[in-house]
């Protein structure tokens, strides 16, 4: 039996697609909800086959949800529902995992879920890529042991690196995930800043500048009034996002 | 959009065609003037010749001058570019007379030229020149300023007519409203059968020609329509509060000037958010002036930069422009933690 879980922030749209897979037959719901973040989070906790993905939708759009759902340990096949063919369509294609124009047919419903195996976590990723550049996303996610824990970008405070790992310190703790400091900088350029090789800082929480007694330059944080290391070749930059 | 009008638009002096009407122009007025001068056949004959050679001088000159100021020109307001431009054309009038004036006293051809072909009276002959370059001066510039404000409208109509065509509904209003319909026919189908009512009337509207105009009462009833389809599938996501008793429901209005406001409203302050909100449409009547102001929820999607937003106020801004011409403003923003349009307009025309 094929386990589903339809994301979708309108109701009548659920409705239908519920509808929808208990005619077809040999499908089970297994759950609902109308935010991409709650999406992701029932992939972890139901362990879906099949996720049928809205990419509009509150909290996070559902390119984003899919990119977060190729962490889970055994990533769901990922369908994306759509009024609008604007997002490349045909790439999803090309790329295996399948997308339904709205509203859907229930015999490209059925197509879909028999083509829909687990797809490789590196494939949806890729998929998600496509259409990156319009979705920027709002969230990191952290690996846990069978699911994946999301944290929104706004409550991060920084980043930080060492060989291995990158350590997210966030409102809620301190986690860690797999992208790297330079991708992270690359794709948050906006809301975070460099200020040190091994340490990426949210812009808001830049307090102040000091020096220690070494007359090493030290960045201060807002919230949590931590102190991390500044490169000197950096210290100058750091100023001007100060105004200092 | 009052200020990009109160210039004085001239062709360009510098290009082909406006120089050619130059020309013509100077011409005819070489025939008119040796026609009010002279009775006698041959007579006339040599006076257009010498007269039209004359004022070619003259209508080079002033295309020459005119190209060189025209970016000046073009920053003054109407009556101070007017009157340089005037003022100009008079200074190079005469700058050509002095210089046949010169020439006709000069030894070498005053003696070879019998009177006929220079003048005698030098400062009447300054003067009289004077006043008809500025007199058929100011009408040739009456004339294309007309021409222009003419193009300018009807490539302002075409313009309004191509956006209003790209800015109808966004499609994806149609196939989510078709996806909602599609679930209410098995669950309620008397609701469906109200949503494919309402969704030919909504489309009837937007389909018919965006250049008239409506009463009021009729605009508001298809922007109520579309709340109701959208609150089908928004459910109570989604809360419209209107505040429009005030308003004098037979002003007559351009069509859909209020849905698309509410559309973008819908689209970037409510389905952005897991809970909802509330978009508020207040009227206000101030003197003979309506005001309407829609204002939503500010979602972190962008609504300043959005490419559908920009262009459905960029056409609403079209179309009161060509009803209202200049007596109607619109203003949009974010103001704090809301995202406010407000339009202007006369209740009468």
């Amino acid at each position: 039996m094929q386990r589903v879980l339809i994301a979708d922030d309108e109701l009548p749209a659920r409705e239908r697609l519920g509808r929808l897979l208990a005619e077809l037959g040999g499908r089970e719901l297994a759950g609902e909800c109308g935010a991409g973040d709650e999406a992701v989070r029932l992939a972890g906790e139901l362990r879906p086959d099949v996720v049928l993905l809205d990419v509009r939708m509150p909290g996070m759009s559902g390119l984003e949800a899919a990119r977060h759902m190729a962490l889970l340990p055994a990533p769901p096949a990922v369908i994306f529902t759509t009024a609008y063919d604007e997002y490349a369509v045909e790439a999803f294609e090309a790329e295996a995992v399948d997308y339904l124009l709205k509203p859907v047919r229930a015999e490209r419903l059925a197509t879909a879920l028999e083509r829909a195996t687990r797809v490789a976590a590196s494939k949806l990723e890729r998929v998600a890529g496509v259409g990156w550049a319009q979705a920027i996303r709002t969230h990191v996610a952290a690996r846990l042991r069978d699911t994946v824990k999301l944290i929104p970008i706004r409550e991060i405070y920084y980043f930080s690196a060492d060989q291995k790992y990158t350590t997210v310190r966030h409102v809620g703790g301190t986690d860690l995930i797999e992208d790297s400091l330079r991708s992270l900088e690359e794709e948050l350029a906006t809301l975070f800043v460099r200020v040190h090789r091994n340490a990426l800082v949210n812009v808001q929480q830049l307090a102040a500048i000091e020096r220690d007694g070494d007359g090493q330059y030290e960045v201060v944080l807002r919230d949590i009034g931590e102190r991390l290391r500044v490169s000197r070749r950096l210290a100058g930059e750091l100023r001007g996002h100060l105004g200092i | 959009m009052r200020d990009s009008s109160a210039r004085l638009r001239l062709p360009d002096f510098c290009s082909g065609p406006a120089a050619v009407a130059v020309i013509l122009i100077v011409v005819l007025t070489a025939v008119v003037l040796s026609l009010a001068r002279q009775t006698e056949l041959l007579v006339l004959w040599v006076d257009l010749a010498r007269t039209a050679l004359f004022l070619l001088w003259i209508g080079l000159g002033c295309t020459a001058v005119l190209c060189a100021m025209r970016t000046r020109l073009e920053a003054l307001p109407i009556p101070e570019a007017a009157m340089l431009a005037v003022g100009a054309i008079v200074v190079v009038v005469s700058a050509v007379s002095a210089a046949a004036l010169w020439l006709g006293s000069s030894e070498f051809i005053g003696s070879l030229a019998d009177s006929l072909l220079f003048p005698s009276r030098p400062w009447r002959f300054l003067v009289t020149n004077m006043a008809i370059g500025a007199i058929v001066g100011a009408l040739a510039l009456r004339y294309f300023y007309v021409l222009g404000e003419w193009q300018r409208n009807v490539e302002l109509q075409a313009r309004a007519r191509v956006h209003s065509l790209q800015a109808r509904i966004r499609p994806h209003f149609l196939y989510n409203s078709m996806n909602t319909i599609a679930a209410l026919t098995r669950t309620d189908p008397s609701l469906a059968e109200e949503a494919v009512q309402d969704l030919a009337d909504l489309f009837r509207a937007n389909l018919s020609d965006l250049r008239g105009s409506i009463t009021l009462r009729e605009e508001l009833q298809v922007a109520r329509i579309y709340q109701r389809i959208e609150q089908l599938r928004l459910g109570e996501r989604l809360q419209v509060v209107w505040n429009l008793s005030e308003l004098p429901m037979h002003a007559q209005v351009p069509s859909l000037l209020l849905q698309p406001l509410l559309e973008n409203a819908i689209y970037h302050g409510i389905e952005p958010q897991r809970n909802g909100g509330v978009v508020t449409v207040d009227g206000s009547l101030e003197g003979d002036m309506i005001g309407l102001t829609v204002t939503n929820p500010l979602a972190e999607d962008g609504q300043l930069g959005h490419a559908g937003h920009r262009l459905a106020l960029a056409n609403i801004r079209e179309r009161m422009e060509l009803m209202y011409q200049g007596r109607a403003s619109v203003d949009a923003g974010p103001s704090g933690s809301e995202y406010i349009v407000r339009l202007r307009f006369p209740a009468g025309l």
